[in-house]
């Protein structure tokens, strides 16, 4: 069997002993994580960097004529889905950033429009990565502390999740998994603790968590062991297949190259991780609520896993899936509308779903995007910004309001670095943070998972 | 590199860079031509740059060419992701094609000022039909491609040392190159190239072009032409370089080109890339150095005394001879250095199964199983199919979870390895490992797939395409042993460890023979032997 000398996981399956438990910092916290009932976070990752000028946008008239005067380039092309006339304006409950302002939703978007409306849908406005808080002042005379790599699309996807640039190795949402094990949660099988549909960044790397990666198109089985399932099997052939499954999984490792060491592990937790999925997937629930395109078959994926908790032994879980095409530097004006819909399709689908299961109290989406785009039209497109605008959805979410700050659209303001590419207002890891206190963290664990956190005051950010 | 021992490895080199580059255009002119296929199917069409590589990446003769290509692609992205616009064209990427293979021996400079004309890439980065910035609508041009060619194609983000190293501030901090002003004064060069041809008052967007069908999809074979009158004017600043008010288009490119090849940190950027795609993940920073050295001097000394490269900075024949001449790359202590070594892309995983036991590759259209290998069900990888111009993986990535990654070692495949996509390479190469296609239910229903997408199906070729005989495998079936240490010789050079070696030996030596002459039962063992081959860490891990 592996060599478990070294205290590194599999690919996807953590066996932890209990000195490794005890000998994570967050183990030692005096206020361990609340870990009763079940909750779960689902980050749908919109890579490229949205360009949240086209997703709120400006709806009272002066408002709505500045922003068409400076993307009038785009609007001519854009057509009747930007025409004022056209938008889903939003009334905030409480409002504490619009003042006179009025904003409003792209006709794309009914589903998050009527989820705003009935108070499960908050947005959380000009939030990006932050090391402490910038001016503009600060930002031209380098007075602040700047995320390393600003506008590089890798660099700050992985900023956003893992509080710093390419090669970074831990994800707050690892970060958080871990906590959570540590205070006991999903003690029987903590394999499934974080869960993904594919390759989109670190967030879900852990020190002790690691995500399992499953497909959406099909269970991952190796059809040449598959006859071992039948209870029939010829007891010679049954004995090749187990000895098959020992040699994929049982190389001697002392002594092996290091990437050997992680090949094997890779493939033999791999194998093993489905198979233990696998074996509860056919009990998985079917919704009412439509999925459709990519996005949707992941959130799809996402939904059934959650009702296969119990199956699971999962009590504590976060999902991360991504969609790719954000990064509208040409034809935004055709390919945005599309991408919008599908998203807002998705997170209507998967809501509903949720609230098929009785969690959509238990489990809340929220969105994160490389960065903001600029207010600046290119042409037929936009090029990378930095603050961008996000959407929590959830019961739990204190929804029906915009949370953070909404510079005008204009150039040349306060919290304009050039072309309407915006200083963010609200820092990633306070939007992580209040997603990570209702997860059940304490402030210490917060701390331990987001470096920059005590830069920062969270006021008037209780979107959650 | 172990093909390289036995005759003299600089003459194996020296063939290698002489021999003619196989044809890209084979597959778009059958196309074009309409005897390739009966219809104007969409997946056949988009599928022609598929074609064209597994073709060539299997059966050309010109292999060393056709793995630098692979590997610029993954440098100079262009990808048909998710049938986005240019999968309509194929001319696009073909073109990608061939500029690759053309320039894959040449210079590197050279290569940039081909790629910065494509229209493939034109469009991938957004900059075809860029205009220079209009103060009236307030509109600027875009920074796309000004962005990703300093970022990913020439100097990357932060300064360099000659060995790959980054330069460290007083902070210990990475310094990096250059802020957003850099980019916007870059972005002002790439502004009046478009389409050869092209009339934008009736097609403003790329995608009418596509969607309207204009008789202009051959001009995505040649480069973009320049339109002075949108080209920006003003004097062009960044990365301390300027280019000066009035000059041309060509001019400006030029310039620009020039004074971002004279970086020092090229050579270390692409140079450490490249040794990636060859021998090793994590390549010293001496490594580094010495190949860095070896691309700003643009010669090397083979070791018969035979010089390569033309002495001029970004030699590509002679950087490449760097990289596999290094003694890091040759001495046979590297074979038990822990750090040394690369896991096999799964793409090359299946080109090596095909080469190594021959089959007949010169049809990859009439295997339905290779026109899209990007899902994690199959390879998790297809050629010119990259999520993003930031390809596969990444050159920096370290894994989470692995040992290798808590000992800092960059190991780019490491970031598509994962539970999902690791069942899918072993149920994918399990398809061929065991020829289960030329079962006759199987070959009939490919038949039908293929006759729907529109293929004039020829069935002679159908029946052995991608089809391995195993004549040497079969003789050995009833010696384990035997087998086994012929295919660690033929797959893994002869370096697979005892243990894996007895374990694979004691699995085969189980499977049921009713007698000895059981062909069944042979055929079973040698393609299990061949499975648990690749299935292993000796041979995923290439050293």
């Amino acid at each position: 069997m592996i060599n478990r000398r070294h205290f590194f996981k599999q690919a996807s399956a953590s066996v932890l002993s209990s000195a490794a438990i005890m000998a994570h910092p967050a183990a030692i916290t005096s206020h361990a994580a609340n870990t009763s009932g079940y909750k779960a976070l689902v980050c749908v990752f919109l890579l490229g960097g949205l360009d949240g000028h086209d997703v709120l946008l400006p709806y009272d008239s002066a408002s709505y004529d500045a922003f068409a005067n400076i993307r009038q380039a785009l609007i001519a092309t854009q057509g009747a889905n930007r025409q004022r006339a056209n938008l889903k304006p939003l009334v905030p409950r409480t409002d504490t950033v619009l003042a006179s302002r009025q904003i409003a939703l792209p006709p794309e978007m009914p589903n998050v429009k009527s989820l705003f409306d009935r108070g499960d849908a908050a947005i959380i406005s000009n939030v990006g990565p932050l090391i402490e808080p910038v001016t503009r002042t600060t930002f031209q005379s380098s007075g602040a502390k700047l995320p390393p790599r600003l506008f590089s699309h890798n660099d700050q996807q992985a900023t956003w999740q893992a509080s710093a640039p390419e090669g970074a190795q831990f994800g707050w949402g690892g970060l958080f998994a871990d906590a959570v094990l540590a205070a006991g949660a999903n003690a029987s099988r903590q394999e499934f603790t974080t869960i993904t549909s594919g390759e989109f960044g670190p967030l879900l790397s852990g020190r002790l968590s690691s995500p399992y990666t499953f497909s959406t198109d099909g269970p991952a089985e190796l059809f040449l062991l598959a006859d071992l399932k039948q209870t029939d099997l010829d007891p010679e052939r049954r004995d090749l297949l187990e000895a098959i499954r020992q040699t994929l999984g049982s190389p001697t490792l002392d002594g092996a190259h290091i990437l050997e060491r992680d090949m094997v592990r890779a493939i033999d937790g791999g194998l093993r991780t489905n198979d233990l999925f696998n074996s509860a997937r056919s009990r998985a629930a079917s919704f009412n609520a439509s999925f459709t395109g990519p996005l949707g078959a992941q959130l799809r994926a996402v939904a059934e896993t959650i009702s296969l908790r119990s199956e699971l032994f999962a009590s504590r879980q976060i999902f991360f899936v991504g969609v790719g095409g954000l990064d509208t530097h040409s034809a935004q004006a055709t390919t945005l509308p599309a991408l919008l819909a599908q998203i807002d399709a998705g997170i209507g689908a998967f809501h509903a779903a949720m609230g098929e299961l009785g969690l959509e109290n238990d489990v809340t989406l929220f969105t994160a995007s490389d960065f903001g785009r600029s207010l600046v039209v290119n042409g037929n497109g936009t090029d990378h910004g930095w603050g961008g605008h996000q959407f929590a959805v959830g019961g739990a979410v204190n929804g029906g309001n915009i949370y953070g700050s909404l510079p005008p659209p204009a150039v040349g303001h306060q919290a304009d670095t050039g072309n309407g590419r915006i200083i963010p207002s609200v820092s990633v890891e306070e939007y992580a943070a209040k997603l990570g206190s209702w997860f059940g963290l304490s402030e210490g664990e917060l701390n331990a998972s987001l470096p920059n956190l005590g830069n920062f005051s969270r006021s008037g950010l209780d979107f959650i | 590199m172990t093909s390289l021992v036995g005759s003299s490895a600089s003459e194996w080199y020296l063939a290698e860079l002489a021999k003619p580059q196989s044809s890209t255009s084979f597959y778009l002119d059958g196309f074009l031509q309409g005897g390739f296929s009966n219809t104007d199917d969409r997946t056949i069409l988009r599928s022609i740059p598929t074609f064209t590589f597994w073709k060539n990446a299997i059966s050309g003769d010109d292999q060393l060419r056709q793995r630098m290509s692979f590997a610029l692609s993954q440098i100079f992205v262009v990808s048909d992701f998710a049938n986005n616009a240019i999968s309509e064209i194929p001319q696009a990427i073909t073109n990608h094609q061939e500029v690759l293979s053309a320039h894959a021996f040449g210079n590197y400079r050279d290569l940039l000022e081909a790629i910065t004309y494509e229209p493939a890439m034109g469009w991938y980065l957004t900059f075809m039909g860029n205009q220079k910035a209009d103060p009236v609508t307030g509109r600027v041009p875009d920074e796309n491609y000004a962005r990703e060619l300093l970022q990913l194609f020439t100097t990357g983000l932060v300064q360099l040392n000659s060995d790959g190293s980054p330069v460290l501030s007083s902070d210990g901090v990475p310094i990096e190159l250059y802020t957003n002003r850099d980019i916007t004064g870059l972005a002002k060069i790439f502004t009046g190239l478009d389409l050869e041809g092209i009339d934008r008052t009736l097609y403003p967007t790329i995608d009418e072009i596509i969607n309207q069908g204009t008789g202009l999809d051959d001009n995505f074979l040649r480069p973009m032409a320049p339109h002075e009158s949108l080209h920006a004017e003003d004097r062009k600043e960044f990365l301390n370089c300027s280019v000066p008010a009035g000059t041309t288009i060509e001019q400006s490119i030029d310039l620009a080109l020039d004074c971002i090849m004279a970086h020092p940190n090229v050579g270390p950027f692409v140079g450490r890339q490249l040794i990636q795609r060859f021998t090793t993940s994590d390549p010293s920073p001496e490594y580094v150095a010495r190949v860095s050295a070896v691309f700003d001097a643009g010669r090397y000394r083979l070791p018969n005394g035979a010089n390569v490269g033309t002495g001029r900075k970004g030699d590509l024949a002679a950087t490449l001879a760097a990289i596999v001449f290094d003694p890091e790359a040759r001495e046979d202590t590297n074979l038990t250095n822990t750090r040394f070594g690369k896991i096999r892309e799964p793409i090359l995983r299946f080109t090596h199964w095909a080469r190594a036991f021959q089959v007949a590759a010169e049809n990859p259209e009439y295997v339905s199983r290779l026109w899209e290998t990007q899902e994690l069900s199959a390879l998790g990888q297809h050629p010119f199919r990259a999520p993003s111009v930031f390809n596969f993986y990444r050159p920096g990535y370290l894994a989470p979870g692995t040992e290798s990654g808590a000992v800092g070692m960059t190991v780019p495949e490491l970031q598509i390895v994962n539970a999902a996509s690791t069942t899918g390479y072993l149920n994918f190469i399990a398809d061929w490992a065991y020829n289960w296609r030329v079962e006759a239910a199987s070959e009939l229903e490919e038949r039908a797939f293929l006759v729907e997408a529109g293929l004039v199906v020829d069935d002679a070729i159908l029946a052995g395409a991608f089809v391995a005989a195993y004549t040497e495998e079969l003789a050995l079936a009833n010696d384990p042993t035997a087998l086994v240490d012929h295919l660690d010789q033929l797959l893994v050079y002869g370096s697979m460890s005892e243990a894996t070696k007895t374990a694979i030996i004691d699995t085969i030596a189980m499977v049921p023979f009713d007698d000895p002459n059981d062909r069944d039962a042979q055929n079973e063992r040698v393609s299990l032997a061949i499975w648990l081959v690749m299935a292993s860490p000796d041979y995923l891990v290439q050293r």
